[in-house]
């Protein structure tokens, strides 16, 4: 039986002239937690984005199981994006309630499925408060939730520990295994190596825009001919990194030259230097 | 319900929900249109009453310079509300050089003087004041209103000694009837021409501003606070999400222009109490119209405004664009207003803005000229689609998620 959920083909990424990702190709496997590592501006979030439909491929495809494309498989995902997304002036039910009308989901499922993720979280008196006053942690479970309420196929989630106390991220990283003992398939973004090596069954190398490695830690390990993660990381990354913010269009025609305008150029380098 | 429209209804929705949950946006949308007529028609012209009544309670310091005065002049100045004092004509070829007057007004020792002078058979004046001071102003105001009594009576009086008939002699053609009776327009026809030359502009402005910050709120707001992604990886298209977002901007916008509304036919209604102005005469296929007008303009303004926040970075980008933009709306109202509705040309009616201006022109008057309503009816539709396709282009750009990263 074919365990394949999404077929990612020879997928490249351009923005402007920036190569965000280079012919990348990769299988995901039902059940399976995959963890992306990488360093900032590597091309997780690019990558992630392309999976959750939200970017088209400059060149390649992005193929769901049943021979879909991702836009139109978008109600199998689930995403968590790095900035969680919540509306502060919307209680984190309604949070959630909001993206499952919009896969579709009837409340009464929905508000099931949370009251049950919400207990593991330990989010539950926090459901009917608006989400303004929420710490990191908080935010972060809010959006897991949200994402776990229509029940989806894919798991998506952007460094989803970012930023949090060590118990929220405890807590997020064990709701995050017991889903994959539950047969959820999930894709984890970090820059955290040791967290992918705790979380994840397959961790997956990017560099620059480039899939350096792709197995299981013990692979990985093999493939360097490294004893630890850390150093077949950085074997496989041993190339200067990029710049980040590989997205980021840089300005253009009028506005670059209008922002020169007022832009001081920096002192050369020993410019004060008296010669 | 079919999918896409439950989608639609549910972006709506979520965002009306989140505006009605802010209340300095429902303050500045809603709570300020429903009092600006009523306060500008009713209490501002009580305040000014108030203030006319308080001038006019105000006894002035006026003084008199002459070496001679002719009869009755001095007792003609002489009212309760006027302080005279006299003095001696100040040493002056003319009359209206400054001389001692000019500290005398500055300090506000008085508050007007007066000069007069005998010339043969007639009678020199000059009344000196300063323009600067309300109490200057008004002192010079009841002078010159009772020297113009006096100089009517005086010539009556030297024309009856001529053996002259005073009526027929200034008065050779006379009035006959009442004014208002002259004019066949009714005064609903009346009002209607007073209220079109500011109610186009109002609505027009109000539109544009009102619906300026919840637009910002939705897309550049959404893209700054990082709730864009979220939503863009669901499964509803992006004309979806155009579409639950110009509806709730179009809905917050419309129950801003109706309060506006409401509130100025309030105020017509109380004026209409007084005489000073009437309801304007419309049928209900007129009002039909003018909400048709209104809807076009309302419908083309919120996806102009939508496109454009969607093309910029943060809510202060969007702001500083979306700002000054008003002025693309406040330049063709204020020029609508001066045109000429009698033998327009039809070009008129094509121009964006100012179509709609015009429409609300003329539907207010109570005219309905159906190739002008044809014109701007299918003129503001194409503009309405135009504004909706650059919208909907705005929202199909990849990169408006990825100032996030």
């Amino acid at each position: 039986m074919d365990d394949t959920l999404l077929q990612v083909q020879s997928v490249s990424k351009l923005f402007g002239e920036v190569q965000a990702l280079n012919n990348i190709s990769l299988t995901i496997n039902k059940g399976e937690i995959i963890g992306l590592v990488g360093s900032n501006g590597a091309g997780k979030t690019t990558l992630l984005r392309l999976l959750a439909g939200v970017y088209r491929p400059t060149k390649g495809t992005l193929q769901m199981a049943d021979g879909t494309t991702v836009e139109a498989g978008r109600h199998h995902l689930g995403v968590v994006p790095e900035s969680t997304g919540l509306y502060s002036r919307l209680t984190a039910w309604e949070n959630i309630r909001y993206h499952s009308r919009l896969h579709g989901v009837k409340d009464e499922e929905s508000w099931a499925r949370t009251l049950h993720y919400a207990t593991l979280l330990d989010m539950t008196p926090h459901l009917g408060r608006h989400t303004k006053g929420f710490s990191r942690g908080m935010r972060q479970k809010t959006a897991l939730l949200r994402a776990l309420a229509h029940h989806p196929s894919l798991l998506l989630l952007d460094e989803p520990t970012a930023g949090l106390d060590v118990t929220s991220a405890r807590t997020v990283k064990k709701l995050v295994k017991t889903l994959g003992e539950d047969g959820k398939t999930i894709v984890y973004s970090t820059h955290q190596l040791p967290e992918a090596e705790q979380v994840c069954s397959r961790i997956i190398i990017v560099h620059n825009g480039e899939i350096r490695a792709d197995g299981t830690p013990q692979e990985l390990l093999q493939l360097t001919g490294q004893t630890t993660l850390e150093e077949a990381y950085v074997t496989l990354s041993s190339d200067k990194a990029r710049s980040v913010d590989v997205e980021e269009q840089p300005a253009k025609g009028w506005s670059r030259m209008w922002r020169g305008f007022f832009t001081p150029t920096t002192p050369a380098a020993g410019g004060d230097e008296d010669e | 319900m079919n999918s896409t429209r439950m989608r639609i209804t549910t972006i709506a929705k979520k965002e009306l929900v989140e505006f009605v949950r802010d209340w300095r946006t429902i303050v500045a949308i809603l709570v300020i249109p429903v009092l600006m007529f009523p306060l500008l028609f009713i209490l501002f012209p009580l305040l000014l009453e108030a203030e006319a009544q308080e001038l006019d309670e105000l006894i002035v310091d006026v003084e008199l310079q002459a070496d001679d005065l002719p009869d009755g002049f001095q007792s003609a100045l002489e009212y309760s509300s006027i302080n005279l004092t006299f003095a001696e004509l100040d040493a002056v070829e003319n009359l209206t050089e400054p001389g001692t007057a000019m500290e005398k007004l500055r300090s506000g020792e008085v508050d007007a003087v007066v000069r007069v002078r005998a010339n043969n058979s007639t009678w020199q004046y000059a009344v000196l004041h300063m323009s600067t001071s309300e109490q200057s102003n008004e002192a010079r105001s009841r002078v010159l209103l009772n020297l113009g009594e006096w100089e009517q009576n005086e010539t009556r009086n030297r024309l009856v000694a001529v053996d002259l008939d005073p009526d027929a002699t200034l008065n050779p053609l006379q009035w006959n009837g009442s004014i208002a009776q002259g004019d066949v327009a009714s005064k609903g026809e009346q009002a209607g021409l007073a209220l079109s030359l500011f109610i186009p502009l109002v609505l027009a402005v109000w539109t544009f501003s009102s619906a300026i910050q919840p637009s910002i709120d939705m897309t550049a707001g959404e893209r700054e606070r990082g709730t864009l992604e979220a939503l863009l990886g669901l499964p509803c298209t992006r004309a979806e999400l155009l579409f639950g977002k110009w509806l709730a901007v179009a809905t917050i916008t419309a129950a801003g222009v109706l309060l506006q509304i409401a509130g100025l036919t309030f105020a017509i209604g109380y004026l209409a109490t007084s005489d000073i102005i009437s309801a304007p005469t419309m049928t209900l296929g007129v009002v039909a119209l003018l909400c048709v007008a209104v809807l076009l303009f309302a419908i083309t303004v919120v996806a102009f405004e939508l496109a454009l926040a969607m093309r910029a970075h943060s809510v202060k980008e969007a702001g500083s664009v979306l700002g000054p933009a008003v002025l693309l709306i406040l330049f063709p109202a204020l020029f609508t207003q001066v045109i000429n509705l009698d033998g327009i040309e039809l070009f008129w009616f094509a121009i964006p803005v100012v179509n709609v201006l015009l429409a609300l022109r003329e539907l207010l008057l109570n005219r309905v000229v159906p190739v002008h309503v044809l014109v701007w009816m299918v003129s503001s539709a194409v503009y309405a689609t135009l504004a909706a396709l650059y919208a909907a282009r705005q929202f199909n750009r990849e990169d408006i998620v990825t100032t996030l990263s």
